[in-house]
């Protein structure tokens, strides 16, 4: 583990690159981190990869015993219609924000700390998009008619503007990913030549788009990625708001809210970033990047992730207070079985041990380190999801007329095809990262020659600490 | 033992009589004579009169309920108010009945009265053959319409689009420069040639 007092020292020594090193020695590291992952593979690998689709391989029996015997199979009845698979699927369009909105903000804001990061963020977005929208279609008794949402939609309901919403954040952020992988493809064409398998070499040339590296072509890129970056911001902040008007426009007294959107985004964004800190700590590891991925990284999205803490304990008091001081009959119920009975259990997990305790972990400096960060990550990620389930199940749980709640409780079916997608999480990031560049080396290498060519610094004075706005 | 059942019988059939002529059209509850028509699928037209003298009880508020069931839960539905004119006629008119006998209960204050008096009378309604119930809802705010949404993903797509072109001209770029040769990864302030002012990307 590597101490922010190690980082300031080096940094007062001129950055990363020590006086000493030669710069090629550097570039020849940075060079063979991005390309290991690529090269390499070991055992673990294919093991990791075998589990993972035995997993998916139940997942998917699990479903074909669902398309037989139909909804029946799963707990969804009538009066609660929604289960594991709309909080699922919730969830992942939340963690999507990990990738490109965080990506986009730490852009747009100039924060050069950001580069060894943003290739894992954006692919986050993808892959979590890519796993959600799966699960709409799980949902469905008939997936067969899944184009009727097309066909026979209507514009003024929520869930085409859902339908446009989630394919224009996917497009985008599939063009973000793309973008600024571009003249990492080209290395990865021009340098791997011989040492990789020949199928990857040509998808390579055919994904760097005949980069050469000429300045006409920088300047096409730069011009399509801050179009890009700034496009996809209110793009990425209209996906989690419609996702959130599918519940709020709906008739269902929990969630007769005016700041459902709000709240989704930053629960989204919340999410994301815990997600994004969990698939570094593991790529780091995993692919050693111990030199690039350090733990200011995982310090800085910590004062994030502590920030939208705050945030969604903000939200949780104004939803909660101004809604229980009216008191409307629906709210009572509601009140109870949230607060006090059913689903008080999942409720205080989530404001306790997913809002309260994350960001006591990243303020408290003991705990102010990787694996006090990483921590806080798991524990915001388990409680998002279960912030998720009990939105969903216990807003349909409001009797709408006189009659008895009914309840809910998901069947193995729902339970397997559940894990199965977070299965094919992990499995889409893991032949993401053995094909593609884990780390935007250009912006990397970019970085590193803005630091060396960049006036010396005046050194900290004692106490001082170090600046995030200042770009690390 | 006989002839008990036989009085009872009758008894009972006087009993059922006088609540079948009770319950007939014209209805009437103490002084006042209620009599109902039905104005079409949904409305109905009540007329209160004297009993004794047969004029019309003008300015009287009549409230008209019937039982009705609906999702399993039933109960009593206000199906509207109105006053009575001159002539001592209120129509009230409500969202439609379902077609068939309805048993409606009439309920008004006569204007000398305090106290309000109920008579029960039997309504056919007519059959419904188109929708029962139309929604209204919403507020027409103009330009605010299908149209605008329409556009807005349009221009979404429309910049995307544009993203997509850059890439051609990426691609257009690097056929003209000629075979690629393998390069260190740079950033680039390593390029001299590059022109800084259009390729900083934002950053």
């Amino acid at each position: 583990m590597e101490a922010l007092g190690n980082q300031r020292s080096r940094r007062e020594g001129g950055g990363p690159l020590a006086a000493a090193e030669p710069r090629a020695s550097w570039l020849s590291r940075l060079e063979h981190a991005a390309f290991a992952p690529v090269t390499e593979t070991s055992r673990w690998y294919y093991l990791w990869v075998a589990f993972l689709l035995l997993v998916i391989a139940w997942g998917v029996y699990a479903y074909s015993h669902q398309l037989r015997e139909g909804l029946i199979v799963t707990g969804m009845r009538d009066r609660i219609s929604w289960g594991l698979y709309i909080t699922t699927f919730v969830f992942f369009i939340g963690i999507s924000h990990a990738g490109t909105l965080i990506s986009a903000i730490l852009r747009v804001s100039q924060a050069r700390w950001r580069t060894p990061i943003t290739r894992m963020a954006e692919f986050i977005t993808v892959v979590a998009l890519v796993s959600g929208a799966i699960f709409v279609i799980i949902d469905l008794g008939r997936p067969d008619r899944v184009l009727n949402v097309i066909r026979y939609g209507r514009w003024q309901s929520p869930i085409i503007w859902d339908v446009l919403a989630i394919t224009t954040y996917l497009t985008a952020s599939i063009a973000y990913l793309f973008l600024p992988m571009i003249p990492d493809l080209a290395l990865f064409r021009d340098r791997l030549a011989g040492r990789v398998a020949p199928w990857r070499i040509w998808l390579y040339d055919l994904l760097s788009v005949r980069w050469r590296g000429t300045g006409a072509q920088w300047r096409s890129m730069g011009t399509a990625i801050t179009t890009a970056m700034i496009l996809i911001i209110p793009i990425a902040v209209s996906v989690h708001t419609v996702v959130s008007w599918i519940f709020a426009m709906t008739l269902r007294e929990p969630w007769n809210s005016t700041i459902f959107g709000a709240f989704f985004v930053a629960g989204a964004i919340f999410s994301g970033i815990a997600t994004l800190i969990i698939v570094m700590a593991v790529l780091r590891k995993v692919y050693h990047l111990e030199e690039y991925i350090t733990e200011k990284h995982f310090v800085y999205l910590g004062y994030m992730l502590a920030a939208f803490a705050l945030i969604m304990i903000y939200g949780n008091v104004s939803e909660y207070v101004t809604t229980g001081y009216k008191l409307e009959e629906g709210a009572e119920f509601h009140f109870r079985q949230l607060f006090l009975e059913q689903f008080a259990g999942f409720y205080w997990f989530y404001f306790i041990g997913g809002l309260v305790v994350p960001g006591l972990l990243v303020l408290f400096p003991r705990t102010r380190n990787i694996w006090g960060v990483v921590a806080a990550a798991l524990l915001v990620d388990v409680a998002m999801w279960v912030e998720r389930y009990f939105i969903v199940v216990s807003g349909f749980r409001v009797p709408l007329m006189p009659y008895e709640p009914s309840s809910y409780a998901p069947t193995w079916v729902e339970l397997s095809i559940m894990v199965a997608g977070f299965a094919l999480f992990a499995l889409l990031i893991t032949l993401f990262v053995k094909v593609f560049p884990i780390i935007a080396v250009w912006e990397v290498a970019e970085d590193q020659e803005s630091i060396e060519t960049a006036p010396a610094r005046r050194p900290l004075a004692p106490g001082a600490t170090l600046d995030p706005a200042e770009g690390g | 033992m006989s002839s008990q059942i036989v009085v009872k019988v009758i008894l009972v059939s006087i009993a059922l009589g006088a609540a079948a002529v009770a319950l007939a059209v014209p209805a009437s509850a103490s002084h006042v004579e209620a009599e109902i028509t039905t104005e079409g699928p949904a409305a109905l037209q009540v007329k209160l009169r004297s009993a004794d003298q047969g004029l019309p009880i003008a300015n009287a508020a009549v409230t008209l309920s019937a039982d009705e069931s609906f999702g399993g839960v039933a109960g009593r539905v206000e199906l509207g108010q109105a006053s009575t004119d001159q002539n001592g006629v209120a129509t009230v008119r409500f969202h439609r009945l379902s077609a068939g006998d309805h048993q409606v209960r009439i309920e008004y204050v006569a204007p000398s009265e305090t106290e309000p008096e109920v008579a029960t009378a039997f309504v056919t309604m007519p059959g419904i053959t188109s929708q029962v119930y139309r929604s209204s809802a919403g507020v027409h705010i103009p330009g605010l319409n299908v149209s605008l949404l329409i556009a807005l993903v349009a221009t979404v797509w429309a910049i995307l689009l544009s993203v997509a072109l850059r890439v051609i001209a990426i691609a257009r770029a690097g056929a003209d420069a000629g075979a690629p040769s393998p390069q260190p990864p740079r950033g680039r302030r390593a390029d001299k040639s590059i022109s800084r002012a259009g390729a900083t990307g934002g950053r």
